[in-house]
């Protein structure tokens, strides 16, 4: 080549290397500066990205808070066991490990499948597992003298939730159970992560599902702590980073009393039926007990299909909690109330008699209304027909009565609403009114209804713990609380008052003095429980009937038959003249109301007043 | 001064490269959750590429171009070998065992074709003739196919454009160039079809966005770039970065490392390590542009133009501006023969930018 031709290819091959160089020096800047952003500009967001990848967040389980009755008795409270744990990762070999501590540990076929279904992904990711629960005191001290030989497996301390009293609270406490939606305590930990929480409960992340466990859920239950582990890709724990304690759940203070809900599952017996009791002075629920019952311990801990199943056939339904659901008429419990309404209204006083032949005809269309007396009782004025429970007096009393303004006036002293501001799952009942038939039977309000809603017979049903409300608004002279099962300082309510201006503190005077007669006069329908106690106590009892009877003979070929038996009922406070306790006891099919329900009524009264 | 006593080496390529190979020991250390093993085969391998280094650069760039032929024939014969005896890894043939070594053929023709162009091209007429273009993209589609089809696209590609960088260099018409990227475009839907791999067809995809599956092919890129842009102004510190040692960064030892220096030392770190890169480059730039003759610009450039698109797609790649097809970072990531390689590139770069010619006044 001449020397013109290689300058020529010389300068080509210059300019041609810049430009490549050049092109070069574009794809490092955009890198460079790709580099940049990821590294300064958006640094943050990548930082955090780094941290979700290497950090696992477990909860911790939180205590739950126990559950105390009124004098500070544990009602409920946490029960350690003792569980052996293994770690998975440090098993070489898990059939020999099996075969070394099956000599020690007796396992059973369940245990072990589950075992070896889980541990493969244990032992992966170094989590701990739960070989055996509940260990026996045999086994800890047998692991315990061979635990050197163990390297990987050790004991530790799980908690279950009991009662030393199971079958007498189990429809007031409520069970508690593995909760389906744990995660939601704790937003911040992924659903997925909850399955490695370190659990304080042998039977895993556990709420309430009925009773007071359930109501009070959110303050027993506590605050979970968490625990930072730093992970690998692969999802093997690294390190402990962080550890954040759970905070303990608040315990629960009840009006619950242990000796007087034992005495009325003592009193009442395998019979079905409740007992509701109600301090008084605040409104607080002392006796809330519903028969028959059921183990409560074994419902949170653990019952075979087999024991459900009988629980569930069983013809006295014992999951059925009477006490708040079960719907009864009030028969004649509810007369001091119609008593009221006569007063207020100017319907009667307490001087109006009326001649009692046993019976009421209803004007209108000759239909006859029965007492339980045949012959009737005579001259009665409004103190006596309470007294011996005059039908013929207020089915007189309701015919007068408008039937809204009464309805009105029963639902005031709490028929057919809440009662409780605490109770899981409490049923309201119904006050009947013409609105209500028409829509529910289609049929027109008879005046002959109303007559019966004068007796607490007909459509109108109400609870137990409605009828210990009513109870305690008679025995409070009309003031009535919102009930309660656990005492709260926090929030006082204020007693609701019924009031009327016609009704005054003379005619509250008679109205005790008449109930209180009910029990202690040689005429009270309810003298037979006068000496089962030292303090003077006013009460009405009552009796259900289930099937409408012309007469007492009808009824006695009914009886055969247990179930269409009446229902005995009584509500009762006392001591008096200061009653301090209020007391409703409904036994079904138990027949006459003073003599069946009034002792039950009548020993949980004295144990309230004994314990206190 | 006598022939015998002269010594051929280039002081700054030399203490750059030196520099940044041990540097890169020290990166690969970390990036192999400490493993000495790696590194000191690692570091018996930089040992030995920096005295292949020196003997390369010594003979007259003549020599390399007499036997350029014979280098190209032999590196395409070791390639054929590969193909025909290496052992199956992950799918791929890219190795040949030699002896007690395997070495990864295809990155012999790497070296071998730009420096056998310059020689078929040093000598011809301004403009290249089409016949002379025709064979040499002939020879350029070659390596690339077969290569490509090992399946090792990355190399392929870089091989590709060490030829076409010489090609180009030698002084390839304009109009030529237009003319075939034109084709390229046309015919890419076939390559698509016939060059790539089922996984690299989707590595390609999820780089578009097309498939966005973030635990599938996406994955190691997301995790690249939150090691990378975790890393900060300062990084995390030797041995600290979480996604290299808790293994959330995927081949950290070879295509990813650049991700675990950028995780561990962050913005600085890799201002630092790109800047020695830029100076080598510079370096090359230089030597190119005062080397003796035609031959010797042809291989500067081919070769330096080739190692900058290496390292410039090998960190494209891992900040998420390009698929990854995967590519090492040279002098960094583990790998003995692409060590070798480089040395053996930047012997023949000394050897071509030192030796002058006395020419006749």
């Amino acid at each position: 080549m001449i020397f013109e031709e290689r300058q020529i290819e010389k300068n080509n091959f210059s300019s041609r290397v810049i430009i490549l160089f050049a092109l070069m020096g574009l794809g490092f800047v955009a890198a460079l500066i790709q580099i940049f952003l990821l590294q300064v500009s958006s640094y943050s967001d990548y930082e955090i990205a780094a941290l979700k990848n290497k950090n696992y967040i477990i909860p911790i389980q939180s205590l739950r808070g126990e559950i105390f009755d009124r004098n500070g008795r544990y009602i409920v409270r946490n029960e350690p066991t003792f569980d052996l744990i293994t770690r998975p990762d440090s098993i070489k070999n898990i059939d020999s490990f099996l075969d070394q501590i099956e000599p020690v540990i007796f396992l059973s076929e369940s245990e072990k499948f589950l075992y070896l279904k889980l541990f493969k992904d244990k032992a992966f990711a170094n989590k701990e597992l739960v070989l055996k629960k509940d260990l026996t005191e045999v086994e800890i001290a047998r692991f315990n003298v061979r635990s050197h030989a163990f390297e990987n497996a050790f004991i530790d301390k799980r908690y279950r939730r009991v009662t030393d009293y199971p079958k007498i609270f189990s429809h007031v406490l409520g069970y508690t159970s593995r909760s389906k939606s744990p995660y939601k305590l704790l937003s911040n930990i992924p659903i997925s992560h909850w399955k490695d929480g370190e659990l304080i409960y042998a039977n895993g992340f556990i709420e309430g599902k009925t009773g007071l466990e359930e109501t009070y859920n959110s303050q027993l239950i506590g605050k979970p702590g968490q625990r930072v582990y730093e992970v690998n890709a692969r999802g093997r724990l690294v390190k402990s980073l962080e550890y954040r304690p759970s905070q303990n759940g608040s315990s629960l203070k009840t009006y619950l009393d242990i000796e007087a809900q034992m005495s009325a599952a003592k009193f009442l017996g395998s019979r079905r039926g409740a007992v509701v009791a109600i301090d008084l002075s605040s409104g607080g629920i002392n006796v809330l007990y519903s028969s028959p019952s059921y183990s409560i311990n074994k419902l949170s801990n653990g019952l075979s299909v087999d024991e459900l199943q009988n629980l569930i056939n069983d013809e006295n339904k014992p999951f059925f909690n009477r006490a708040l659901q079960g719907r009864y008429p009030p028969a004649s419990t509810i007369k001091p109330a119609i008593a009221m309404f006569g007063l207020a209204n100017k319907l009667v006083d307490w001087d109006f008699q009326i001649k009692d032949p046993g019976f009421f005809t209803l004007p209108e269309d000759g239909r006859v209304y029965r007492g339980w007396k045949k012959g009737g009782h005579g001259i009665v004025n409004l103190r006596k027909a309470l007294l011996v429970s005059s039908n013929t007096y207020f089915f007189s009393l309701a015919y007068q009565a408008d039937i809204n303004e009464l309805a009105l006036h029963l639902s005031n002293l709490g028929f057919g609403k809440d009662v409780c501001k605490d109770c899981f799952d409490e049923d309201q009942a119904f006050v009947p009114t013409p609105e209500w038939k028409y829509k529910k039977i289609n049929t027109a309000w008879f005046k002959g209804d109303t007559v019966n809603l004068g007796v607490g017979q007909g459509y109108f049903v109400a609870t137990p713990i409605q009828l210990a409300n009513y109870a305690s608004i008679l025995a409070n002279k009309g003031k009535g609380f919102e009930l309660s099962l656990v005492m709260n300082s926090e929030e006082r309510y204020m007693p609701k008052i019924w009031q009327n201006n016609e009704y005054n503190e003379l005619d509250w005077k008679r109205m005790h003095q008449a109930l209180t007669d009910v029990i202690e006069s040689d005429f009270g329908t309810a003298r037979s429980i006068r000496d089962l106690k030292t303090f003077s106590v006013a009460g009405k009892s009552g009796t259900a009937e289930l099937v409408g009877l012309d007469s007492k003979e009808a009824y006695k070929d009914l009886r055969d038959t247990e179930l269409l038996r009446d229902h005995s009922i009584i509500v009762v406070f006392g001591p008096m003249p200061n009653p301090k306790y209020a007391v409703s006891v409904v036994i079904e099919n138990g027949e006459s109301g003073g003599a069946v329900a009034g002792p039950v009524a009548i020993e949980v009264l004295k144990s309230l007043i004994n314990n206190e | 001064m006598s022939k015998l006593s002269k010594i051929f080496f280039d002081p700054y390529l030399f203490f750059s490269i030196f520099l940044i190979s041990f540097l890169g020991l020290f990166f690969l250390y970390s990036a192999s959750n400490g493993d000495t093993s790696i590194v000191l085969k690692q570091f018996i391998f930089v040992v030995l590429g920096l005295i292949l280094m020196l003997l390369v650069s010594q003979p007259d760039p003549d020599l390399f171009r007499r036997y350029a032929l014979l280098f190209l024939i032999f590196s395409f014969l070791l390639l054929g070998a590969t193909i025909l005896f290496g052992p199956e890894i992950n799918g791929a043939k890219r190795w040949v065992r030699i002896g007690s070594f395997s070495i990864q053929s295809s990155e012999f023709l790497k070296l071998a074709l730009p420096v056998f162009l310059a020689s078929f091209l040093h000598s011809k007429r301004l403009p290249i003739q089409p016949k002379e273009v025709i064979i040499s993209l002939l020879i350029i589609g070659t390596a690339f196919i077969v290569i490509a089809k090992q399946p090792d696209l990355g190399t392929g590609l870089i091989v590709a454009l060490s030829g076409l960088f010489v090609l180009f260099l030698s002084g390839l018409s304009w109009g030529f160039m237009g003319g075939s990227l034109a084709l390229l475009i046309i015919s890419s839907p076939f390559l698509w079809n016939v060059l790539l791999q089922p996984f690299q067809r989707q590595r390609i995809a999820t780089f578009f966005g097309i498939d966005s599956d973030p635990l599938g092919a996406g994955w190691n890129i997301i995790q690249s770039k939150i090691a990378i842009g975790s890393g900060g102004l300062f990084g995390k510190g030797f041995g600290e970065g979480s996604q290299t040692q808790l293994n959330f960064l995927p081949e950290t030892e070879t295509d990813f490392i650049f991700s675990v220096i950028g995780e561990e030392f962050g913005f600085f770190g890799v201002l630092l390590l790109l800047s020695i890169y830029l100076f080598i480059l510079m370096r090359c730039f230089y030597l190119s542009l005062n080397a003796r003759d035609r031959f010797c610009r042809l291989v500067i450039g081919g070769i330096s133009l080739t190692f900058a698109a290496n390292l410039i797609i090998s960190l494209c790649m891992v900040v998420g501006l390009l698929p990854v097809v995967g590519m090492p970072l040279p002098f960094i990531s583990k790998g003995g023969s692409a060590l070798l390689s480089l040395f053996l590139a930047f012997g023949i770069i000394t050897s071509m930018g030192t030796h002058k010619k006395f020419l006749p006044q």
